[in-house]
């Protein structure tokens, strides 16, 4: 009797040969998983590799610090800061537009709109995001820089004697037109995650608001959109961050000339041609046949500060996620 | 009194909370149609452009509606009504458009590369994983197949595509270690290291598998099966490795070129359409297809060849697009009653184009005036003339470069996903390396595109000395970069697998791994696909990275395989959208630009229909 059992014991257990394949199959979707992080590995080694040669030859002093950037000229000098000033531009631009639009399209989705609006406005923003960002940079060059530039200079005399408004006419590559396309792109990104956010507010806080009379606009404003904070936030971050990054819009449409930001005329910045982190680096590397040169070496310290840049912002993205997710 | 002053009073700061949530809609409508407005300006404006609809007479849009947005509203209209029709609609659109998609990239890839290579390729590769398959369908105890297989197949691969540039390397650099430790010692340094690097490598590839095979063989009793598949994995490897491009290349070239292209197109297909009809309507069924197929194949080679045109495109026609139509109407019209008016729908919409454009030719009307040309599509750049000018090699460049990343990305992608959604485990180190892939995944898809062109320029450029701008390196930088969107979307799939099903799989005795490949796979395959062709719509149009490992931007030839010099159609609009001749900046530019936003588009659209029918 008990030897029965035994045997039919030991055949329920699988033969050695069964478990070692589930293990070796199980050792391969690992690989996978491994090879992610080598990827990132990768990516700090390559670009920490050549940027320290870099900072050999340039202190990182100069670099951080440095007004001028003109690596290609004759007389190389590789300060950074005209180019962080550039990729702020045009971040700052395409957020005053991306930010409001992309949160009162996600409000509009979530709380006023038919699921029926929803299942066709969703998907069609969904395609801005899609869009390739050459064909963007094209659009901005092509289109909306001409459109943008019709009516003007502006020269209104707003308070005779006393104030002029005066709107200069704007250059064939200017930072308007790229910040308003980035602006554009970056709109879905906002919107589609800040709507996972408000949709994801539970229906009872909803229905408490119109138990106590609230109308639907106090609902959605004093609600709704605080229950959301932390993801509207890390979409605005997240999105920031995909504007930093941001390459081809900027390389076709705001032009390669390195500039300081001028002051108190603020809005003159984006009339003009400039040049961001990221144009930096596809100038460098279209320029042919540099070999290793302190220039091709400067293009991977500028993508370890963006890389470093970018990182920290998503890093921060998922903190604020994380850290104030509300368990309802 | 108090009452009715309460209600007034409430009712007046109403009116003002009316219109203040009336304000309030008013923008976030305003605020959503902000993006849609700007979707319609950049569609509009490029659309224009590239198809000047204005210089078509009036003559033409009758003969357009009436040829096909007539007949093809019509047929929506019926199939509307009749769910049936608009599912046999589906597919059979499916497979003519995506058979006739599919098939036409196939012939100018292939025919950019010379078909011949692929073909070795295809027989090498997949001649040991089958053979492999064949031998475990007449062995006793099989279960050793499956890993026998994945073996194979990484062997195959490695050895084929990566002898020259994985193994030749690392072999020089064990022959160099050797020279060097055996130079100290003073007998042995004088003997030269024995064999060629080529004659190790064929002697490591000919003898791993066949020691293998011959010692599994050994452990069960001799049989004859076992013995004869020890003696074709011999010659097989043999033939693969030594013989790859020397020996078979020239046996295949003497073949006429039609019979090469039939042979990797036509060799799958036929294949994959046996197996299927012999798993549905048994082995005979599936023979019998088989050989109809090849016969109508050999049919189609002998017409064209009669009226003495090329069979080439035709036979890759017939093969990728004939073959699944057939199928899929043939399966609609014998067991599908209520749907069988419903495969009709893609035949209306080709009849409409064929019959508009005869028509057009005949009674000679005035069309618009468009720069999306066959010219644009089949003409290599011309930087002087706009009309003469085309981006065909970029366009196979596109293709080439996101088909071998899709190749790349997706095993390796849903594998991560796989193992982060089945294996890992919560807890212990296995746990913690998990939370931190997870989190390593969700900020690798926020680095920048050009950062990942920085890795692929230090990674192949610098460190493995590859010529700069390759197809392949370029595939596998555009592949790290889509890497973790494949593997979030695959895991969203895989998560969407009710857990009742692996609960229901483990309880009837299934292994793990088992549980994966036969009941949570099959679930999440749609799912999987929607996030891989999205992510293959993005590789399509990053330019970045391209730029920053130096594709140039420039070409006039057709890239002629994976380690030749690269194309890409984004970079053709980079480069042309410099150019201010309004001929170039508001015509072929545009016109470049819609069919790269066609081609995302409807692998959008591909996307959708897969994510909308498998939703439930």
């Amino acid at each position: 009797m008990s030897k029965k059992r035994e045997t039919e014991l030991s055949s329920l257990e699988r033969s050695e040969f069964i478990v070692r394949k589930e293990r070796l199959y199980g050792q391969l979707l690992a690989a996978c998983a491994v090879l992610t992080i080598a990827v990132t590995v990768g990516i700090i080694l390559s670009l920490s590799g050549q940027a320290l040669t870099f900072f050999g030859h340039v202190s990182p002093i100069d670099f951080l610090t440095g007004q001028n950037w003109s690596p290609l000229s004759n007389t190389p000098s590789y300060g950074v800061i005209p180019l962080i000033s550039g990729t702020l531009i045009v971040t700052v631009g395409s957020a005053v537009i991306a930010l409001p639009v992309g949160l009162g399209a996600a409000i509009y989705l979530s709380e006023y709109a038919s699921s029926r609006v929803r299942g066709i406005v969703k998907p069609l923003l969904e395609i801005l995001a899609g869009i390739p960002t050459v064909i963007y940079g094209y659009f901005a060059l092509v289109y909306l820089t001409p459109l943008l530039d019709a009516p003007l200079p502006i020269r209104q005399t707003i308070i005779p004697g006393e104030f002029v408004l005066v709107v200069p006419s704007i250059s064939t590559f200017n930072a308007l037109s790229a910040s308003i396309a980035v602006g554009v792109m970056i709109i879905p990104m906002v919107s589609s995650i800040s709507e996972d956010a408000l949709s994801a507010v539970p229906d009872s806080l909803r229905e408490a608001g119109y138990g106590l009379g609230s109308t639907k606009f106090d609902v959605s404003t004093s609600i709704v959109v605080p229950a959301a904070t932390s993801g509207i936030v890390s979409s605005y971050v997240l999105a920031l961050s995909r504007a930093i990054g941001e390459t081809m819009i900027v390389v076709v449409a705001a032009g390669e000339s390195p500039k300081m930001p001028t002051f108190p005329n603020i809005l003159e910045n984006f009339t003009e041609s400039i040049e961001t982190m990221t144009v930096a680096m596809v100038n460098i590397a279209s320029a042919e046949s540099l070999g290793e040169t302190v220039a091709y070496e400067s293009m991977f310290a500028i993508g370890l500060t963006l890389f470093a840049i970018t990182l920290t912002m998503n890093y921060i993205a998922e903190l604020i996620s994380r850290q104030y997710r509300e368990e309802y | 009194m108090a009452t009715e002053s309460e209600t007034l009073q409430r009712s007046g700061r109403f009116q003002y909370a009316e219109i203040k949530g009336k304000v309030f809609e008013a923008i976030l409508i305003a605020a959503t149609l902000v993006g849609l407005v700007a979707l319609i300006l950049l569609f509009g404006f490029m659309f224009f452009d590239a198809f000047g609809p204005l210089s078509a007479s009036l003559e033409w849009y009758l003969l357009f509606f009436s040829t096909l947005v007539a007949p093809v509203s019509a047929f929506t209209l019926y199939c509307r009504r009749n769910p049936a029709a608009r599912t046999a609609n589906a597919r059979a659109s499916a497979a003519v458009f995506g058979g006739l998609v599919l098939s036409l990239a196939a012939y100018i890839v292939l025919r950019a590369m010379s078909p011949y290579g692929p073909l070795v390729y295809l027989i090498t590769v997949s001649s040991m994983p089958l053979s492999v398959a064949v031998y475990g369908r007449y062995a006793e105890n099989s279960y050793f197949v499956g890993p026998a297989m994945v073996l194979a197949m990484l062997l195959a691969i490695v050895w084929t595509f990566g002898s020259e540039v994985l193994l030749f390397p690392l072999l020089d650099a064990v022959f160099g270690l050797g020279n060097a430790l055996l130079g100290g010692v003073p007998v042995l340094g004088s003997v030269p290291v024995p064999v060629g690097r080529g004659l190790l490598v064929t002697a490591i590839a000919v003898g791993v598998p066949t020691l293998a095979l011959a010692n599994s063989v050994l452990r069960r009793r001799t049989s004859r099966a076992g013995i004869l598949a020890v003696f074709a994995v011999l010659g097989l490897s043999a033939a693969g490795t030594a013989g790859l491009d020397r020996l078979i290349r020239p046996i295949l070239e003497v073949l006429p070129i039609w019979s090469a292209y039939a042979g990797v197109v036509g060799l799958p297909v036929t294949g994959i359409l046996a197996f299927l009809l012999s798993r549905q309507r048994g082995m005979r069924a599936g023979m019998t297809a088989a050989v109809a197929v090849v016969g109508g194949g050999l049919a189609v080679v002998a017409i064209a060849s009669a009226v003495s045109m090329d069979p080439s495109l035709w036979v890759v026609l017939f093969f990728g697009m004939g073959v699944p139509t057939a199928y899929v109407v043939g399966e609609a019209v014998i067991s599908d009653r209520d749907g069988r008016v419903g495969v009709a729908g893609p035949f209306i919409i080709l009849g409409g184009i064929l019959v508009g454009a005869y028509l057009e030719r005949l009674l000679s009307v005035t069309g618009p005036d468009s720069w999306v040309t066959p010219t644009l599509l089949t003409n290599s750049w011309n930087g002087l003339t706009a009309t003469e000018a085309g981006a065909y090699p970029s366009i196979v460049g596109s293709i080439m470069i996101v088909s071998f990343m899709a190749l790349m990305a997706f095993p390796v992608g849903v594998g991560a996903a796989i193992y982060l959604e089945e294996y890992a485990p919560d807890t212990g180190w296995k746990g913690r390396l998990a939370n931190l892939v997870e989190l390593n995944i969700a900020n690798l898809a926020g680095v920048p595109s050009v950062v990942y062109g920085l890795l692929g320029l230090a990674l192949f450029q610098n460190l493995l000395n590859f010529a700069p701008g390759l197809v392949f390196s370029a595939a596998a930088t555009l592949g790290f970069l889509i890497l973790p969107i494949v593997i979030v979307s695959a895991q969203e799939a895989l998560k969407a697998v009710p857990d009742s099903l692996r609960q229901a799989s483990y309880g009837m005795g299934a292994s793990r791994w088992q549980t994966i490949r036969s009941v949570v796979l099959p679930e999440a395959v749609p799912g999987i696909l929607t996030g891989t062709i999205l992510a293959l719509g993005r590789a399509i149009g990053e330019t970045a990275p391209l730029i920053i490992i130096a594709v140039p931007t420039t070409t006039f030839t057709t890239p002629g395989g994976l380690f030749s010099s690269g194309a890409a159609v984004p970079l053709r609009i980079f480069s042309a959208s410099a150019n201010f001749a309004p001929e170039y900046r508001k015509g072929v530019v545009a016109a470049l630009a819609i069919v790269l936003l066609v081609l995302m588009l409807t692998m959008n659209a591909i996307a959708i229909v897969i994510r909308n029918r498998y939703q439930r």
